[in-house]
């Protein structure tokens, strides 16, 4: 119904493989585009800056984790403390001086180095062995930070994100805060989209497949895998930083525990592996759900239409969230990306069942 | 061949052509306007190779000054066999200005079908696409004797560096080609000035549904007041998108993808492969579109099997809105105009249904979209029409360059094929039998004197079809005047008519009905293996094999509801009381059907002999057949089956 292919033809070899071969997805995105680039001057500050705002930084992570865990296959439940190195780094290194831009890709590199010394452990084991190793480092990071007062300011600190400005732009302006974490948002989404055609994003995919015939055809599986371990975790740092300037302003160790890589973990899982759509689709599966929910409920109880006892109606939204999250990967289990691909292809052979010979 | 044994101007109608108007003139004046503008697309390995005019006109050259070092002389007749390849309508044009004759084949036909034409014409040098064909014309000449001093081939693979010498590649004759142009510089505006309008660009060959196909010379001169005259009645536009699917040996073919092309600046584009023509066509999006009313069909059942099987909101949807469309369609061919809620309604079907399956089938950008060659179903030029493919009907045969009569954009009726185009005179003889003159009738056969006399009256081309004209001079064409029969009850009737009418059912592929000096009409059923093989699947009906599928006793049921359908409408002394399911399709290399997918009743009758005993003799249910069939490399095999002989119910009433 939507969709309009006839008259798409390629004279070079190089256009078939360009991102967005049909018109119709080329200005979905153009809209999805523009919509978010206008967002302050249609969505009221609220929404902007406390859905918005996280779901791009969140989805952004996604997209970072997703490169580890859907491209190249390897499991990390210690994600989160990725991202507490990246957000420390940045904020230590902007509080002795160094200008943000700096900062920022400095706190990328430190999260790769450490996520490196982690993953290397992937070189060995795999599966739920690499599962124990990541979550190892969860819980080794958290403790280092709570434990060394100069990193956190204190077991129970709280450290502030100091004055910053990128590019002549302060942090403390909203506009700032929501356009920077926009386009990191895009340019992960850009990143991703373009890794996945590389021969650095296929060499990936052949290691998720089965790493030693990968190594058959000649793919390093050591390389490769800390190259996986090291751009993503890069990102992931980077990512992180993103948190603590653009949306936390001050970061605690509480916010990046081990429930938090099971949340990325989730929202990896829940989009679908390996999709960047699926990145944006879980996160906001995983973040704004809860939050819809709760609102959801609280307003119809306040509107006498629901009447349990205080103490259920505080875990409503949980039970109804865990329902969704099952329902949804028992339907799909290849994740919302999918769904929204069925539905893509509904459409896209409308009105036929199936494309046509 | 000399010159002189080539039809000439008859002495009645000299043609007032200008020498230097013929399509290399007209292919020069198109490279030095529009130099970069796209000529040819060709599908090659999942994209699309572009030539410009200029690079059309370099190649074209090339090939000629090539063919010339390489010993092709004018008047020769060269055969050009093969699927279409821009190198071999380069070919064809570039023999053009060596004043040499192409003459196409079909890319099928048998080596004994090239040979039977080869010694007619007496051809000695060939421009074949591959390995395929020329294999063929070695097989020809290992029964024959040896024919070809040249054969240039296009697609090289299997044949580069292992063919004795007069095997030459195309690129290497263009190679040898622009060294002959680099060395003398006068040569490039010779090979333009060489041709005349009134030379023999083409040697096509009469569809041949009665006996061997004819030869038809058709000039330069000839090609563009066809095109020409049909250009003036808003037939073409300039710039229009085409696709050459159709073979190059039918003249529809010729007439667009070169004529009509060089006059008027086509793109034409070429798909990869026969088998990907409709995922080519939907690539391309033509803006002009010519069909045979079979593909038409084929189209119509494509859908229709598609929706079918498609999913219960989708068929709904889709159910009314075609049938919505399909009855406004009838209403407004009727002269009611449509009320601006039907409108309205119908814009929203466009957007749910109609545009989705236009462009699925590649028709979205479709503003001329034209069926000739025999009469389409009605059912199915209403089912197109509503779909929004603004189709029309056209009249023609080979011998008039296949342009004589069209409908125009604003004037459609079912039964017309239309208003003879400006410049073609057409009047009906008191036989009933359609005449035609024109520039763009052909001066006579070629080395046939006898059949150029029949068929050319005072410059009346008798084109042995019956017809007339309606109040407002539109014609209609009621079928082959020799296809006019009686029942032994001396009834009336039209085969193709009826024939029609049956095969807009989606199972039915071909059928051949039956009943010239017969006491009731007959039918030969070929089912659709596609159509009836997903309707089995569905009603849990397991075959292995066409044969073994259309003997099916619940197939029979299936195919005897469709007559009776058509029944119907009959008059009751020209309803068809029997039938036989064939346990073959009618296939061009059996020589049951030509290779535009006519019937040849006679070979039909002949081939068919004991099973039409068997249909009129009710003491008899079955019958034991052995058809015979042609393999493409000529071999023959046999298939044997046991054909159940039906007996359709009476229709009501009866």
């Amino acid at each position: 119904m939507f969709y309009r292919l006839s008259g798409v033809h390629h004279t070079r070899y190089e256009d078939t493989r360009r991102l967005w071969p049909i018109p119709t997805d080329r200005r979905l995105v153009a809209v999805l585009f523009l919509l978010a680039l206008s967002a302050p001057l249609w969505l009221s500050e609220l929404y902007l800056q406390n859905y918005l705002l996280p779901w791009l930084i969140w989805s952004a992570a996604t997209l970072s984790l997703t490169l580890l865990m859907g491209v190249a296959g390897q499991l990390h439940f210690g994600y989160a403390a990725v991202m507490a190195i990246g957000a420390y780094s940045a904020i230590h290194l902007v509080r002795l001086g160094v200008p943000f831009e700096l900062a920022f890709i400095g706190a990328g590199l430190v999260a790769a180095v450490i996520g490196c010394l982690f993953g290397a452990a992937a070189l060995r084991v795999k599966g739920l062995y690499l599962v124990m190793a990541t979550l190892a480092m969860q819980y080794l990071v958290d403790w280092v930070i709570v434990n060394v007062p100069a990193i956190s300011g204190g077991a129970h600190a709280t450290l502030q994100a100091p004055e910053a400005r990128v590019l002549f732009f302060s942090f403390a302006d909203g506009f700032t805060r929501y356009y920077f974490a926009f386009f990191w948002a895009v340019f992960m989404t850009v990143f991703l989209l373009n890794t996945k055609r590389t021969s650095f994003g296929r060499a990936l995919v052949a290691i998720r497949d089965k790493d030693y015939a990968a190594s058959v055809i000649g793919v390093s599986p050591f390389k490769y895998k800390l190259l996986a371990f090291f751009t993503s975790s890069f990102f992931g740092g980077m990512s992180g930083a993103v948190l603590a300037f653009c949306f936390y302003r001050a970061v605690t160790p509480e916010q990046f525990g081990f429930n938090v890589s099971t949340q990325l973990v989730a929202m990896v899982l829940v989009g679908g592996l390996g999709s960047v759509i699926g990145a944006y689709l879980g996160a906001a599966f995983v973040l704004l759900t809860p939050m819809i929910l709760s609102n959801g409920i609280a307003a119809l109880s306040d509107a006498g239409w629901l009447s349990v006892s205080a103490n259920l109606l505080a875990h409503l939204p949980l039970m109804i969230y865990g329902a969704l999250i099952i329902g949804f990967l028992l339907a799909e289990p290849l994740g919302l990306a999918k769904i929204y691909d069925n539905m893509r292809n509904y459409f896209l052979v409308w009105p036929f069942k199936h494309s046509r010979r | 061949m000399r010159p002189d044994d080539l039809p000439q101007a008859l002495p009645w109608r000299p043609h007032d052509w200008h020498k230097g108007d013929h399509l290399l003139a007209l292919l020069a004046a198109n490279a030095s306007s529009h130099p970069a503008e796209i000529a040819m697309r060709e599908r090659d390995r999942g994209i699309w190779r572009e030539y410009t005019w200029q690079d059309y006109h370099d190649t074209v050259l090339a090939f000629a000054a090539g063919l010339e070092a390489l010993g092709v002389r004018p008047f020769e007749v060269v055969q050009i066999i093969g699927d279409n390849r821009p190198a071999l309508y380069f070919a064809m044009v570039a023999l053009g200005a060596l004043r040499a004759i192409a003459s196409p084949a079909y890319p099928d036909a048998t080596p004994d079908e090239i040979a039977l034409l080869a010694e007619r014409e007496d051809v000695r040098c060939a421009v074949v696409e591959d390995q395929e064909q020329v294999d063929k014309l070695l097989q020809l000449e290992k029964e024959h004797g040896e024919r070809y001093r040249l054969i240039v081939y296009d697609d090289p693979r299997g044949l580069a560096g292992k063919m004795p010498e007069r095997f030459v590649a195309f690129t290497d004759v263009v190679a040898r080609g622009r060294e002959r142009l680099a060395a003398d510089p006068l040569l490039r505006q010779a090979l333009l000035e060489r041709p005349s309008a009134h030379d023999v660009a083409v040697l096509l060959h009469s569809s041949g549904t009665t006996g061997t196909p004819k030869g038809v010379p058709l000039k330069h001169g000839h090609v563009l007041s066809a095109v020409r005259n049909a250009a003036q009645a808003g037939y073409f536009q300039n710039g229009d998108v085409h696709v050459a699917y159709l073979p190059m040996a039918w003249v529809g073919d010729y007439i667009f993808s070169i004529g009509a092309a060089f006059a008027l600046r086509f793109a034409v584009n070429i798909p990869e492969r026969q088998e990907t023509v409709i995922r080519d066509l939907r690539e391309i999006a033509p803006t002009v579109f010519f069909s045979s009313p079979r593909a038409w069909a084929g189209m119509i059942t494509r859908i229709q099997v598609g929706m079918d099987e498609s999913t219960p909101l989708k068929r709904r949807l889709y159910e009314h809105f075609m049938a919505f469309a399909i009855d406004l369609e009838r209403r407004r061919l009727a002269g009611s105009p449509p009320s601006l809620g039907a409108r309205l309604w119908r814009t929203l079907g466009e957007w749910m249904i109609y545009g989705p399956i236009k462009d699925q089938l590649g028709l979205a950008r479709v503003r001329r979209a034209y069926t000739a060659g025999e009469a389409i179903g009605e059912d199915d030029f209403l089912f197109l029409r509503a779909l929004g493919v603004p189709l029309r009907q056209f009249y023609g045969q080979t011998e008039n360059c296949a342009l004589c009569a069209a409908q125009s954009a604003d004037d459609v009726k079912l039964h017309t094929v239309g208003r003879p185009f400006p410049g073609v005179e057409v009047k009906i003889a008191d036989s009933g039998e359609i005449l035609v003159r024109g520039d763009n009738v052909f001066d006579g056969y070629y080395d046939n004197p006898k059949a150029s006399e029949e068929a050319l009256e005072d410059g009346w081309l008798h084109t042995g079809d019956a017809g007339y004209f309606e109040e407002d001079g539109s014609l209609v064409v009621l079928g082959r005047l020799s296809e006019v029969a009686y029942t032994a009850a001396g009834e009336r009737y039209v085969a193709t008519y009826i024939e029609n009418r049956i095969k807009f059912s989606q199972y039915v592929k071909d059928v051949c009905v039956v009943g010239e000096n017969r006491p009731f009409l007959t039918a030969i059923v070929c089912i659709d293996l596609e159509a009836v093989g997903h309707w089995a699947e569905e009603h849990g009906v397991p075959y292995t094999s066409y044969a073994d599928l259309s003997q099916k006793p619940e197939v029979y049921d299936l195919v005897a509801r469709v007559i009776a359908h058509v029944n119907n409408v009959l008059p009751s002394g020209l309803r068809i009381r029997r039938f036989v399911n064939l346990h073959k399709p009618f296939d061009p290399d059996d020589g049951e059907v030509t290779r535009t997918r006519k019937l040849r009743r006679k070979v039909i009758y002949d081939r068919y002999a004991p099973i039409l005993e068997a249909l009129y003799d009710p003491a008899r249910r079955e019958i034991d057949f052995q058809a015979t069939i042609t393999y493409e490399t000529g071999e023959t095999g046999v298939i044997a089956r046991r054909l159940r002989l039906y007996d359709v119910a009476p229709a009501q009433g009866e």
